[in-house]
């Protein structure tokens, strides 16, 4: 065991193969990487989550699993809002991919909003931005989710004058 | 999601990916990642564990905060002590290139059907 974290130790042999030809492929060293910095001290900062685990509240329209049984090549491009508030009683999980169990039994362990919320209230943090944003992870053809998905959930982390994300992938 | 980063980056924001696939994270070109070696479905730590939940998600924005180089990986130190996770049913695609074994090829290809 190095120190470096290794990115297949839970992935079955098949994941593997296909998650090396996908790096392959979209492995560029030429294309440029943007860049914000952090302007203020973390203990100043507005930060939001960005959770990919598919995650709607139950009052909310839960991920469309049944289209992506239909089409299996095609996962649910939309998003869902969580505030600072939502817990695990809150949401449903929507999303054929990972085992839902973990994040039925306590959404932190992969949309740690409660964790965000002590760190902020203990100062190690500025603030946990009002709202918070769920995708489903398994998109094929990203078209839909950065023509549509992603500008709206950039104009909701604008308003809440967000000045940090933490992107959560699952 | 490093497609996703990549967006929220170049329009203002400071932003990490916690990934538990590093190499995949960045092969799409993202500023900040913090590794992490857990397991799909756990990226923060198993349920409960708030103590670690809090350690990882606190290692994080401090990377948020401390990393000045665009396209920096920084492995966190945690290693999983949980039960070896359980795998959720296969998912569609799966059941879908047993049943079509031809198809694998345009997966691995990324050559993605329109719908």
């Amino acid at each position: 065991m190095g120190d470096e974290v290794d990115s297949y130790r839970f992935t079955s042999r098949a994941t593997t193969r296909i998650a090396r030809a996908w790096i392959k492929r979209e492995a560029d060293p030429a294309r440029l990487i943007p860049w914000t910095p952090l302007t203020k001290p973390l203990s100043e900062s507005t930060i939001a989550l960005i959770s990919s685990a598919g995650v709607a509240l139950k009052e909310d329209r839960p991920f469309d699993q049944q289209g992506e049984r239909q089409n299996p090549w095609r996962g649910d491009p939309s998003f869902r809002v969580a505030s600072n508030q939502t817990t695990t009683e809150d949401i449903q999980v929507g999303h054929l991919h990972i085992n839902k169990r973990y994040a039925e039994q306590d959404m932190n362990s992969v949309f740690p909003i409660q964790r965000l919320g002590e760190l902020a209230e203990q100062g190690e943090m500025g603030r946990a931005a009002a709202e918070h944003y769920s995708i489903m992870g398994y998109i094929l053809d990203p078209t839909e989710l950065l023509r549509e998905t992603v500008p709206q959930i950039i104009a909701g982390l604008r308003a809440g004058e967000v000045d940090g994300v933490v992107l959560v992938p699952v | 999601m490093g497609l996703v980063q990549r967006e929220m980056e170049a329009a203002g924001f400071s932003t990490i990916s916690l990934s538990p696939m590093p190499e995949w994270t960045a092969a799409a070109g993202v500023p900040r990642i913090a590794a992490i070696e857990h397991p799909f479905g756990q990226t923060i730590g198993r349920p409960g564990d708030v103590a670690g939940q809090t350690a990882v998600l606190r290692a994080t924005l401090a990377a948020l905060a401390e990393i000045e180089e665009p396209g920096t990986i920084r492995h966190l130190p945690f290693r999983w002590t949980g039960p070896e996770p359980e795998e959720g049913p296969a998912p569609p695609i799966v059941e879908l290139i047993s049943r079509r074994p031809w198809l694998y090829r345009k997966l691995l290809a990324g050559d993605i059907p329109a719908a």
